[in-house]
Parts: structure tokens; C-alpha cells; sequence
């Protein structure tokens, strides 16, 4: 597991509420997060939060684009290289 | 829930039924629709929808956003068949570039525009018979993370308004910022992909009034109306076109 999606993974757990997950259910990186009943606004209120962790910039446009956890690393990973 | 909308063309029972007239104003209809766990209005809602939409519904991971989605396009379909006096076999959906449904029956457009938004246990459903909409709900709560979101979705006036207050009026009022802009932004049919922070709600509501008027510097040709119907339980915002023109698009 890389890194960043470590990373992405503890602060999904640590910011985001999926109703419905059982509590410790790894979550699956090419679940569509908008699928997983995350609302538009946590949506980008946590993209947000992630690109102030990982030091990057986010628009909107971006969160937009970004379906899953797994294009979320994808996306951070492209911004470092 | 009025008479008029009794049997919904002998879709649902009217005891199972998970939706109701919300608001009425001018040429738009915005219906409520309770999301919360119901093994019987789930299994009506299953009977409406049509195979594409049950293999979604079965792609879902987690039990409460299937029956968002369940419930909401259930809805939609009855609230629709309705307003268009057609069978819900008749009924089916194309997609905008960026996902908003538009309806068909029997496979052409109809002179109709609708809008879905979902938040937790609450639904709205926005139908306009004169142009284009879009609504967004959000549920009343404390959430994470919000003071950071500030100066990317707001412009100079809001984050002013916002930087004089605090608690629950703070987040009120940025809730009902928030669902603005999107009801607009989802109108437009951009949502998500419109960049919040260059546009803001009309004057009249930032000085707190519950509606205004507003035109987009990108589609000249409309002036649209955006109103705020948000209640103790969920903000909430509608925007149609008021005096929609030909064409408009992006």
C-alpha cells in the first residue's frame, strides 16, 4: 500500500461518516464516494482538507473530476511528481 | 399532501408514500421525500424503477445510499409521471454531460426539467414546466472541516458576512450560502464544476431576505430566481429560470 494511501485511508476514517459502513470495513478505493452517500459538501470539504494535508491545491473543478479514494490518490501522486 | 395528487396514477398507496408537495412558486413544484429505513415503501419503490436502475441500485456498497437513491428516483418517476400524464412504463432518462437527468417519454423530450439533491434522511425533488432548475439540500448539522472551505466557495461579500458571526448562525448561514450556490450551479447544469468563489447570492439575500433574483455573466440570456426553503431540519435552496430565453446553454 502506498503511502499516500495510507494516509488517505486514516483521514477517510477520521473525517468521513459513510453511513452504513461497518465500523472497520476497509473502504474500497474504487468506490465512488458520492455512491457512498457522502454529500457534495463533505465531499469537498474533505478534498479540501486532504490538499491542505498533502500540501497541494484543490479546485473545485478537481473535487468535481475525483470519483473514488482511488483516483483521490491518483490525483495527489500526479500533483508530487 | 393534496387530493390532486391521490393514487399518482395507482403507482403507490397513498399510506406507503415516502414524498409530498414541500413548495409551490411560479412555474416550479419542489416535493420532500423521506429517506429513512421502510421495508415496505422500499419494496414500492423497487417496483417503479427499470432494469438499468435496479442494477445500480445493486452496485451500491453500503445499505443507506442505496436507498437514497432507491427512494429518490422512485420518487421522481411518480412525482414526474404525474405532471406529464404518462405511464411510468413510458418514462425513461438521458443524461446531461455532467449527470443531471432529463426526462423522456416514450423516448422524446418533454417540456419539463427536474432536479434530485439528497442529504442523510432528507430528499428534494424539483420539477420546473418553464425552464431550467436545480435544488440542493443539506442537513442541518455540525460538520468538519467547513472554516476551511471559506475562501474557496465565497466571494469578498459573503466571507465578510460569514467573519461577523458564529455557532449555529454561522453555520446557518453557510448552509444556506452553500445550497444556494449549488442550487444555481446545478441549474446551470455545471453543479460541482462551477468555481463557487466567482459568483455570489443575490444582494437581497445577503442582506437576508429569502429569495432573489440573479443573472449569470455566462448565460445572459436567462435571469434566474433563487430561493431559499430550507426549514429547522435541512437548508435548502431552489434556482429556476424566471424569464428563461432560447437556448442558454454553456
Amino acid at each position: 500500500m502506498s503511502s499516500t494511501e495510507e494516509r488517505i485511508r486514516a483521514l477517510v476514517d477520521e473525517n468521513l461518516e459513510i453511513e452504513g459502513r461497518p465500523p472497520g470495513r476497509p473502504l474500497d478505493l474504487d468506490s465512488s464516494l458520492r455512491d457512498s452517500g457522502v454529500s457534495s459538501l463533505d465531499f469537498v470539504a474533505f478534498a479540501k482538507l486532504v490538499a491542505q494535508e498533502f500540501g497541494v491545491d484543490v479546485s473545485m473543478e478537481e473535487c468535481a473530476s475525483i470519483n473514488s479514494v482511488g483516483e483521490l490518490v491518483e490525483f495527489l501522486d500526479a500533483k508530487a511528481a | 399532501m393534496t387530493t390532486g395528487w391521490r393514487g399518482h396514477r395507482g403507482l403507490v398507496e397513498d399510506e406507503l408514500r415516502w414524498w409530498s408537495s414541500y413548495r409551490s412558486s411560479g412555474p416550479i413544484k419542489v416535493f420532500r421525500i423521506a429517506l429513512t429505513p421502510d421495508s415496505g415503501r422500499e419494496a414500492a419503490a423497487w417496483n417503479l424503477l427499470d432494469t438499468a436502475e435496479r442494477q445500480r441500485c445493486r452496485r451500491f456498497l453500503y445499505p443507506a445510499p442505496r436507498r437514497q437513491f432507491l427512494l429518490c428516483r422512485a420518487a421522481l418517476r411518480a412525482v414526474l409521471c404525474v405532471a406529464l400524464d404518462c405511464d411510468n412504463g413510458e418514462l425513461t432518462f438521458e443524461f446531461s454531460r455532467y449527470g443531471k437527468p432529463i426526462p423522456l417519454v416514450g423516448g422524446d423530450r418533454v417540456p419539463m426539467h427536474c432536479n434530485v439533491s439528497h442529504s442523510g434522511s432528507h430528499g428534494l425533488v424539483a420539477l420546473s414546466h418553464r425552464g431550467r432548475v436545480g435544488v440542493d439540500v443539506e442537513e442541518r448539522r455540525p460538520r468538519k472541516n467547513l472554516e476551511e472551505l471559506v475562501e474557496t466557495v465565497f466571494g469578498p461579500q459573503e466571507r465578510a458576512l460569514l467573519a461577523r458571526l458564529e455557532g449555529q448562525s454561522w453555520l446557518d448561514t453557510f448552509l444556506a450560502f452553500w445550497t444556494g450556490k449549488e442550487a444555481l450551479a446545478k441549474a446551470w447544469g455545471m453543479g460541482l464544476r462551477t468555481d463557487f468563489s466567482t459568483f455570489q447570492v443575490p444582494p437581497e439575500m445577503l442582506r437576508g431576505e429569502r429569495t432573489g433574483l440573479f443573472r449569470c455573466p455566462r448565460i445572459t440570456n436567462a435571469t434566474w430566481r433563487l430561493e431559499d426553503i430550507g426549514c429547522d431540519e435541512l437548508a435548502a435552496a431552489v434556482a429556476y429560470e424566471e424569464d428563461p430565453g432560447p437556448g442558454g446553454e454553456f
